[in-house]
């Protein structure tokens, strides 16, 4: 299985997994949802008409633009693998073009999903990766309680936009 | 969250991840070598951190490459640090907020 292949000589990667229980359907559906997405993302949605090779944009409108990049494929409600082009500051701007892939695998009544970061230089900034375990636990949280976490980072853009 | 907290609480799992801290995606035999540890020895103690969602293995090719999850210790700060943590976040943020402003 060659699946992650290194290219270009960019092959650092990294991994972040979780178990939900719930529905992959309804997994799907907080991952490409906009309003669900930005309350688990510090406050940040995501926008696409989610079709391959679609345009997607990762913003608090009118705040900060997070990242944009192409969906390379879409297949819901199990794979979504995306380029993944960050934009909230300059160095990490300098950093060009990575990948991102979403699985979602049922198991018994939950999901495990599985987000693979990965095509980042071997150098790479961590600003990069480093808010995925954030994100996939706020997600975990959010869907598994209905609540929403109150953890700083979860708060960060809401905060700017009151 | 039990299986998380057993897990951490052996020194040597704690040593693994350490390892994988410092470089993520490493094979069996780069763990062996690298740890004062027997192959079976660092199979079974990656197996107790697999289980518990610490370590996640990803087949490349013929290797398996072993990485570092900080999703479930990210849940248990969620759980109990989240609260003690937000005001300092606030404050860095303000302080840097107000910077930029001026």
């Amino acid at each position: 299985m060659d699946e992650y292949a290194v290219i270009n000589g960019r092959g650092a990667m990294t991994v972040f997994e979780t178990y939900i229980k719930t529905a992959p359907e309804r997994l799907w559906d907080a991952i490409t949802d906009p309003e669900l997405r930005a309350k688990y993302s510090f406050g940040v949605r995501t926008d696409s008409d989610w079709t391959p090779g679609s345009h997607y944009k990762a913003s608090v409108p009118g705040v900060i633009d997070i990242a944009d990049g192409e969906n390379l494929e879409v297949d819901p409600p199990r794979r979504l693998v995306q380029s993944f082009r960050a934009l909230w500051s300059d160095d990490v701007k300098s950093a060009g073009s990575s990948r991102v892939t979403w699985e979602i695998e049922p198991v018994g009544s939950s999901c495990r999903l599985r987000v693979t970061h990965d095509q980042l230089a071997d150098n790479a900034n961590s600003e990069l990766y480093g808010g995925w375990p954030m994100i996939l636990a706020g997600l975990k949280t959010l869907l598994e309680t209905g609540e929403l976490l109150d953890t700083p980072g979860s708060l960060r853009y809401s905060q700017a936009l009151a | 969250m039990d299986a998380v907290f057993k897990a951490l609480a052996d020194p040597t799992r704690r040593s693994l991840l350490d390892e994988l801290f410092a470089r993520d995606g490493q094979t069996l035999t780069e763990l062996e070598e690298r740890l004062p540890m027997t192959r079976f020895g660092v199979m079974k103690h990656l197996k107790v951190l697999e289980e518990a969602g610490l370590v996640t293995a990803q087949r490349r090719g013929r290797e398996k490459l072993h990485y570092l999850n900080p999703v479930p210790i990210r849940l248990i700060h969620d759980r109990w640090v989240s609260k003690y943590a937000e005001p300092l976040a606030a404050t860095i943020s303000g302080i840097k907020r107000e910077l930029e402003e001026e």
